[in-house]
């Protein structure tokens, strides 16, 4: 069958998933290795492999957080306001650690003798107080340009108020010759000159690198190629060639866009997802849509750009459990990581790890383990286990156990940090699991939050790149502007929120455009906002969300507007796969196996099911563990699972 | 579940409970201290007060938290919804700014409280003879409302004379109450959180839990002190002046360590002077208990099992120790630091290879009052500045960054302009401050304010002329410097002054380097 043209194409560290979609609404998903040298590579060969003639393909691209991560960025000057030359060496003046005697700070990307200070001083209302000599702005402008560097950010005081010194700096800049300029008036006009610098820094740091790639990639491929970013929509590659920095926190992105649309199929609006991997385990928040965050970092850079609010510990199937010398039992945050793994890979690792605790407790089936190609060494990780249960002063059973239960404890802290902290009861949601390790431990996890279900997606493993073909084309845009919202002039407000949406429209030129406005609010004199939709209740909506989130409102205090906020959207127009038949007599799911496997105190016999041959409308009764390629999936005694007609795998308490 | 399996797990619930506290706080607090600053603590305490997790906040709160909880239990009889208020540094507290709140918890079906959550914020202003309370004081009366401990919330109502008497007493009575309300909140998510373990575990569970984290927490910490040289080991050093012409002023400091306990004694050092750096008892231990909390290499829960293995004696009526009506604004923020200071250059001795080269040694605090040509309202701006920390033994000291008892923000340059009628000229890192050396000490930070009106500058500032000490022949580093620029001249203040000056003005606060470790040309290898 034809298909559609639109495929999703996800860089991965092993493998790079291909998903596309026939014009009869089903999807077709296949991998090819990566190829971490050039992952274009990669990419061309899985569209070639499709067979489709004129893509439009979603790419999902970690040459950016790469970038950042290794340090392999360009070589990059910064131009601020003459005196400020060391913002990104201070930052806000603290460390990450109080205890630690040892702590250091991430390296500036940019060193001192690359900062350039310009005479120029503007104030907070945008008046100019030091005018702008041009002859200065040249001056340095050729001196960068003769030094050679890739790239150059510029930070200049309050710009977000008044744009104009910046954008001579930048006019200056790009006559000189230098080919990569980051105004943070364009990148991020916001307050707080700290956080701005460093994310319009990071966009020239690692732009030139990604520009490079996707200059490639649009010579092979044609310019009908867009770039998943960090809020869960995608980007056209013109704007992700000048905003790099919004696809550095991307990673993640596409598995929550993938399993919100899923999930909303399968009836579910209200979810957390779940993505435990062997390192670290990722999770969100969507009620009604994907929860978004203003405040993130990468290794203690700030990264102010608007991101989905993914909340991540590092705690995953690789974590390796130890044992304090007061006897403590503790688990990660070292990984075994892929090399030597767990215990049981058979790699050399000799530490336990929560994989090698879940196999000691039969939860993992090792004749499935991805789809039975890859051997576990159970005796391996029995003798992993009983290492680490006589350095705790153990029983082994118990001592595995209390590894899973740790584990279980950290990813439960890290749902409540978006969940309970952000107002939000857990019971309300869904828990949506996908990743490898993710299903051994959701049941357990969802119950110790009294969240009422588990789903999991049919093919876990390649929810990401399906998310990237369902991603819609959103751009976020910005702009501080701080006043009382009882004496505001609403003609600034709209002249300001209009400019923006013009941006939009440039920027993002469909008939189907949605624009949205929203303000970040706060009571006057706080430090932190909300955002909130933009109209006429914008004021009632803050007092009811702050009471919700903190508890209290005041309806007294006066309330005031700080940012201005314009999403454009484009949709991607991309339906969900169409439900599947559930046939009227569904024959009794057959178990490959029957093994025994520990629940609390007790050693239950348990059958084990290959998730290939479950029939939408299969019913299973736990206890139960679920096989498939990438994953295994363990239902407890006092849960039940079905097969809906998507093929969700969907678990419910049955005490309920 | 095992014990070992639930000390962990515990750890975790606990810890996390105390940071959500912060994070309610914080967010919705008013004062730049708190929401911009971070200057703030939240913890939890089991039956008896005793302090089972605190959040990762301000270090300088550690030790002195469970003394305001033991004063609220003592001096009120605590029923529940009740909020009990405190700030009174001689009766719990450190000094006047740092406002603490305690609240019972109880468990439905039990007389006595079962837990106890409490939260500490510094607020911008609570009164006194300078705006900002932070002044040059000789009496505690002129520092600002001395509250203590007292009933703020009866049965879940807020008690109004009570909050009137104190706002009554403050310069921003709006922003105080905003603050007070941020920090109920705070205690009530601390409540809650709790009550929903009980729910979860049972209260023998929790109750079990909470024992069993302190003994763990005292393991972990004799372990650490297990890693020291047996033997007393003696340091001095000194504050410069207590800003009325008394200085310097010595704290010593012998440590005896016998296999796993340690005696920290302060005899010897300066008796309370009329200057506002005076510490109370509270802070004392405070920056004791830092100095033992960051040799313990694992992550363990804070709590008051790490001071079990510690016994400190600090003489009556001294700097360390002082007694009504010393002033004590500066002895939380400055005298904290040379205690820090001077206990590890005495580890030093002990655990050679592991304790740094003194930090800056001061929070250069900075007030400055007025009223803002802007608009016409009164302004109080109070804020530190960060210095270079000391050059470890195996890496160089962090420049322009906040060390050992605080770990406060910095006020953004914006945030800072649209608040207040300043102009920052410059913010920059105080290059050649730090100590030579095998590894060099971090360098301070330059920051010149230029004031746009008439203001009041108050400087609490020490190392001025003392230097952060150097370790193993690293040099020390160079002392801070307070300069006005004034109607073109430049001019040195006093580390420890309090003047009017004229629209204009510019003062420029030059912060310590930290101290170098080793002899330079050392080989590093």
């Amino acid at each position: 069958m034809k298909s559609t043209g639109l495929i999703g194409i996800d860089t991965g560290g092993t493998f790079t998933d291909v998903v596309y979609q026939l014009v009869d609404g089903s999807i077709r998903v296949f991998k090819v290795p990566s190829t971490p040298s050039d992952p274009s590579q990669a990419v061309l060969s899985g569209l070639e492999s499709s067979g489709i003639e004129e893509p439009e393909l979603v790419h999902g691209s970690t040459v950016a957080t790469n970038a950042l991560l290794e340090r392999a960025g360009a070589r990059c000057a910064l131009v601020t306001t003459a005196g400020f030359e060391d913002l990104l060496l201070i930052g806000r003046q603290t460390r990450g650690d109080i205890y630690d005697l040892d702590v250091e700070k991430p390296d500036p990307l940019v060193p001192s003798s690359a900062c350039f200070g310009l005479n120029e001083r503007i104030g907070p209302q945008g008046e100019v107080i030091v005018a702008l000599e041009s002859s200065e702005c040249t001056e340095i402008a050729t001196r960068i340009a003769r030094e050679g560097y890739d790239s150059v950010a510029i930070c200049l005081l309050h710009s977000y108020a008044n744009p104009s010194h910046e954008l001579a700096m930048a006019a200056a800049l790009r006559s000189a010759g230098v080919s990569y300029v980051s105004a943070s008036c364009e990148v991020l006009p916001e307050f707080r000159e700290f956080e701005r610098c460093s994310t319009t820094t990071v966009n020239a740091y690692v732009g030139p690198v990604m520009d490079r790639y996707l200059e490639n990639l649009e010579r092979a491929v044609g310019s009908g190629v867009r770039i998943m970013q960090s809020n869960g929509g995608a980007l056209s590659l013109k704007v992700a060639r000048e905003r790099a920095v919004e696809t550095v926190l991307s990673g993640p992105a596409g598995g929550v866009v993938g399993a919100h649309a899923l999930a909303s199929a399968a009836g579910f609006d209200d979810i957390v997802t779940f993505d435990m991997g062997g390192t670290s385990t990722d999770v969100s928040l969507c009620s009604g849509v994907p929860s978004r965050t203003g405040e993130s970092s990468l290794e203690g850079i700030p990264i102010r750009v608007t991101m989905l609010d993914i909340h991540t510990v590092g705690a995953g199937g690789g974590s390796v459990a130890w044992a304090d010398p007061a006897g403590g039992l503790r688990v990660g945050p070292r990984s075994a990581g892929a090399n030597p793994g767990p215990a049981c890979y058979g790699q050399g690792g000799r530490s336990a790890t929560v994989t090698d605790a879940n196999l000691y407790l039969g939860r993992l089936s090792p004749d499935h383990f991805l789809g039975g190609t890859r051997d576990l060494d159970c005796g391996a990780a029995r003798t992993a286990i009983e290492a680490i249960a006589q350095e705790v002063g153990g029983g082994p059973s118990e001592v595995a156990a209390g590894i899973v239960t740790i584990a279980n404890s950290r990813m439960e802290g890290a749902i409540r940090v978006i969940s309970v902290e952000r107002g939000h009861d857990p019971r309300d949601f869904t828990l949506v699991c996908f990743g490898g390790a993710g299903g051994l431990h959701a049941a357990e996890l969802a119950a110790s939050l009294h969240m009422p279900r588990v789903l999991v997606p049919p093919d876990p493993g390649t929810l990401s790149a399906y998310g990237m073909l369902l991603a819609d084309i959103v751009r976020d845009y910005s702009r501080t502007h701080i006043a009382f919202m009882h004496e505001l002039n609403t003609a600034d407000t709209d002249s300001l929120f209009e400019e923006l949406e013009g941006q939009a429209r440039v920027e993002v030129d469909s008939r189907a455009l949605r624009l949205e406005r929203t303000a970040d609010l706060r009571y006057h004199g706080q430090g932190f906002e909300l955002s909130v939709p933009w109209h006429e209740d914008s004021v009632d909506t803050f007092h009811r969300m702050h009471s919700d989130r903190y508890g209290y409102a005041d309806r007294s205090r006066d309330v005031e507007v700080v940012t201005l906020r314009v999403r454009a959207t484009v949709p991607a127009g991309v339906e969900v796969p169409l439900p599947g038949v559930i046939a009227e007599d569904v024959v009794a799911a057959t178990p490959a196996s029957i093994t025994s496997t520990r629940f609390g105190d007790e050693d239950l016999p348990t059958p084990v099911y290959e998730r290939t041959t479950l029939q939408p409308g299969a019913r299973l009764a736990g206890p139960a563990v679920v096989a498939e390629y990438s994953s295994t999936t363990v239902i407890p005694p006092d849960w039940d699972g079905r097969v809906d007609e998507f093929c969700n795998l969907v678990l419910e308490r049955n005490d309920a | 579940m095992l014990e070992q399996v639930q000390l962990e797990v515990f750890r975790n619930l606990f810890h996390s409970i105390a940071e959500e506290m912060g994070v309610a706080l914080c967010r919705t607090a008013f004062s730049p201290n708190i929401k911009e600053r971070r200057d703030y603590s939240c913890a939890i305490f089991d039956a008896d007060g005793h302090t089972v997790a605190q959040g990762d906040h301000m270090p300088v709160h550690l030790g002195s938290m469970p003394m305001s909880v033991a004063a609220a239990i003592e001096a009120i009889d605590m029923a529940a919804g009740d909020v009990v208020i405190v700030n009174d540094p001689f009766q719990g507290g450190t000094h006047l700014p740092d406002i603490t709140l305690v609240q019972p918890v109880f468990v439905e079906g039990h007389h006595r409280a079962a837990f106890y959550v409490a939260n500490r914020a510094h607020h911008s202003d609570v009164g006194g003879i300078s705006p900002g309370s932070m002044p040059l004081a000789t009496s505690i009366y002129q520092e600002g409302i001395r509250i203590p401990p007292m009933h703020l919330v009866r049965s879940g109502v807020v008690v109004e004379e009570a909050m009137k008497l104190i706002l009554a007493n403050v310069r921003t009575p709006v922003e105080r109450e905003g603050d007070l309300t941020a920090q109920i909140a705070s205690n009530r998510t601390g409540e809650r959180r709790l009550l929903e373990l009980v729910d979860r575990y049972s209260l023998p569970t929790v109750a079990e839990a909470m024992g069993q984290l302190q003994d763990y927490a005292e393991r972990l910490t004799r372990e650490a002190i297990r890693g020291m040289a047996n033997g007393r080991f003696v340091f001095e050093d000194a504050m410069d002046d207590d800003g009325f012409g008394n200085g310097p002023l010595p704290i010593r400091v012998a440590i005896e360590v016998e296999d796993e306990n340690v005696t920290v004694d302060f005899a010897g050092t300066a008796p309370q002077t009329a200057g506002s750096i005076n510490a109370v008892s509270a802070i004392t231990v405070s920056a004791v208990f830092y100095c033992f909390r960051v040799i313990v290499d694992w992550p363990i829960p804070t709590n008051h099992g790490t001071l079990r293995p510690l016994s400190v004696k600090i003489p009556a009526g001294s700097l360390l120790d002082a007694r009504p009506p010393a002033a004590v604004a500066a002895g939380n923020v400055e005298t904290s630091q040379r205690i820090v200071d001077t206990v590890l250059g005495a580890m030093a001795q002990a655990l050679p290879g592991v304790i740094p080269a003194a930090s800056s040694g001061t929070m250069n605090n900075l007030t400055i009052g007025g009223v803002d040509p802007r608009d016409g309202r009164q302004y109080a701006y109070y804020e530190t500045t960060a210095g270079g920390m000391g050059a470890r033994p195996g890496a160089s000291g962090l420049d322009a960054t906040h060390t050992h008892m605080t770990n406060s923000l910095n006020t953004p340059v914006e945030a800072l302009e649209h608040s207040y009628p300043f102009r920052v000229r410059r913010y920059g890192v105080r290059r050649g401050s730090g100590g030579l050396g095998r590894h060099r000490g971090g360098d301070g930070i330059r920051r010149d304010i230029e004031i746009l009106g008439d203001a009041r500058v108050t400087v609490l500032a020490d190392r001025r002329e003392s230097s952060p000490y150097g370790l193993a022949g690293g040099q020390h580093g160079a002392p801070g410097r307070t300069v006005l620029v004034d109607d073109g001249h430049d001019r040195d203040l006093p580390g420890k002054c309090s003047l009017d000056v004229k629209r204009g003005a510019v003062v420029s606060l030059r912060t310590p380097g930290g101290g170098g470790f080793g002899a330079a040309g050392e080989d590093s290898s």
